[in-house]
């Protein structure tokens, strides 16, 4: 049998591509494909037996679960803060670092230190410092407004999940803010200069139109990243006092792992979860679309 | 210079303000390390001050409870699957997948693409599921494998970009040398990629090494536990009652990290802001 040369070159193109399809096709795309069926069954993970219920769990959850939509609202809340907090101080930290030649690499290398430590290990650190370290610290010093119930008030707790986000967040988009920086032609700030702009007016009209590509990245890497929320959660507070600080992706574990074991149902959260994700990456396409054409 | 004008006082402000970010990032690292050289009574003494004596009993204590060299063991084993099956299987895929045009191809490519829009916890209660029937639960090298899983299409994306500044001139001579579609690739290209499977191993590396929910799920056997699994679970067994143990596993925990940051910092940080560009 002789083949022609273009059947060649699929079964060519297809050995090189298979191993990594395999392993795609069994860890991705089947449980992927699977947990959308699953979604619209009754599925409770121990039962072999289950039965088709249609989009009743999505209803359930999206109605009837007062759970899972606090989880969604609380998560919003935290997504917000993160994107504007997370942007500002990684953008801060940059330009003042930048603005550094001795010290810059020494300063760089710390603020990007706790990027390098699972947020578990961060957590269990934090957690320490607020819950050993800050009232200790209250009680010698008079500094009164350390001594909160850090973990086991809401209010407080949320503040403490921001500080742990953003302790181990800040430093990865101070990074890719420093690289856009270094991409600004210095000329550019030194006719700013010489026009007689203020470091604040070279900042606001030379520098930051000039990272704006940067920023889109780092707002959409940080609204996709704070959806997905985990780690910083379940290592400080673990969704407590009562439920008050769980987010969409700990509800979902629980949910599945926990507490019921209704994994049909979880499944469709978890859905509902990665339709949440896929619109902003759908709006973060368009709106780079955009950035390019007017650029 | 961009804060040009502030002149020398705005210059002490700027590095007095930074070092006290810095001082902020790293007290919990310090007050972690402080106190896992305290005895219980002198961390009561004073959480802040410096240790009367330094207390070695908790990380032996430590080592002991998360089973230190076995749980790092089995941390390195894990990455180590998975980053040579992401590094072998992405490169080939990345490499053909670039080269050739078809539609058939570039089907090939978007799906690998497309997934990366895959939230983890999406999959993670089918993935449980698939992975109990296929009998790779609770193992490290079961661990390693779905990892090359879930690492592929991003790794691919990183080789299919860079691919394209290889010269097809060269695919070229070397097939009229008579070298072969697989020799080519691996004699001749593979080492050309040497800068985009640098970014991709630290990457992976990183991810792997610090990644928790994935083998919270899978590693259902004790004997299997990576570092972070340990240290949870000594944490969930002591709480917050027994922190110096607690504090020094920590420590050890991510003493690792800390010393693979130091050495080749330079290299990770340009494959962190690399990978977040093209990502």
């Amino acid at each position: 049998m002789t083949w022609t040369k273009k059947t060649k070159q699929t079964v060519i193109l297809l050995a090189f591509a298979f191993p990594a399809l395999l392993f795609y096709a069994v860890f991705v795309l089947a449980p992927a494909f699977g947990g959308v069926g699953y979604s619209m069954t009754d599925w409770n993970g121990l039962n072999p037996a289950y039965s088709r219920v249609g989009f009743a769990n999505y209803v359930e959850a999206l109605t009837d679960d007062s759970y899972f939509i606090d989880a969604i609202l609380f998560t919003l809340k935290y997504v917000v803060c993160m994107v504007v907090l997370q942007n500002a101080i990684a953008i801060g930290l940059a330009v003042l670092i930048e603005s550094r030649r001795r010290t810059k690499s020494l300063f760089r290398t710390i603020f990007f230190m706790p990027n390098m430590i699972s947020l578990i290990i961060g957590g269990f650190m934090w957690l320490f410092i607020f819950t050993k370290v800050l009232p200790d610290i209250a009680a010698h010093t008079g500094l009164r407004f350390l001594d909160q119930s850090w973990i086991g008030d809401p209010t407080y707790s949320f503040i403490a999940i921001l500080i742990l986000s953003l302790w181990g967040g800040v430093g990865y988009l101070m990074v890719i803010y420093v690289a856009a920086l270094q991409g600004i032609p210095s000329h550019l700030k030194e006719s700013a200069a010489i026009d007689g702009a203020n470091a604040w007016q070279s900042f606001r009209y030379v520098t930051l139109p000039m990272i704006y590509p940067a920023v889109t990245i780092g707002i959409f890497l940080t609204l996709n990243s704070s959806f997905k929320v985990f780690e910083a959660v379940y290592s400080l507070t673990g969704g407590g006092p009562g439920r008050a600080t769980q987010v969409i992706a700990l509800n979902i574990f629980e949910e599945a792992f926990a507490n019921s074991n209704r994994y049909g149902y979880a499944s469709a959260k978890a859905i509902i979860l990665f339709l949440i994700v896929m619109l902003i990456t759908v709006v973060q396409l368009r709106v780079m679309k955009n950035r390019e054409v007017e650029a | 210079m961009i804060l040009g004008k502030g002149g020398r006082a705005g210059s002490v402000v700027i590095v007095l303000f930074l070092g006290i970010a810095a001082v902020f990032t790293l007290f919990p690292i310090y007050m972690g390390l402080l106190n896992s050289l305290k005895t219980e009574g002198d961390m009561l003494n004073g959480i802040l001050s410096i240790p009367s004596r330094l207390e070695f009993g908790n990380y032996a204590d430590a080592f002991r409870k998360i089973h230190y060299w076995r749980s790092l063991g089995n941390t390195a084993e894990v990455a180590a699957i998975g980053l040579a099956g992401i590094i072998l299987f992405a490169s080939m895929a990345g490499y053909k997948l670039s080269r050739s045009t078809g539609r058939l191809s570039n089907a090939i490519f978007l799906v690998f693409v497309l997934s990366m829009l895959i939230p983890f916890h999406s999959i993670m209660i089918t993935l449980t599921r698939i992975s109990r029937s296929l009998d790779v639960q609770g193992s490290t090298w079961g661990l390693g494998f779905i990892y090359i899983g879930l690492g592929v299409s991003f790794a691919i994306f990183l080789y299919h970009g860079f691919v394209k500044s290889i010269p097809r001139e060269l695919d070229e001579a070397a097939v009229i040398d008579g070298c072969g579609d697989f020799r080519l690739f691996f004699v001749v290209i593979f080492p050309l990629l040497l800068p985009v499977t640098a970014t991709t191993a630290i990457l992976n590396l990183l991810w792997m090494w610090n990644d928790f929910l994935l083998p919270l799920l899978m590693l259902t056997n004790s004997k299997s536990y990576t570092l972070l699994i340990s240290t949870n679970m000594l944490f969930g067994e002591y709480g917050n009652n027994d922190w110096s143990a607690i504090l020094a596993s920590l420590v050890l925990a991510m003493l690792p990290v800390i010393v693979f940051y130091l050495l080749l910092q330079k290299y990770i940080l340009h494959g962190i802001a690399e990978g977040a560009v093209k990502g």
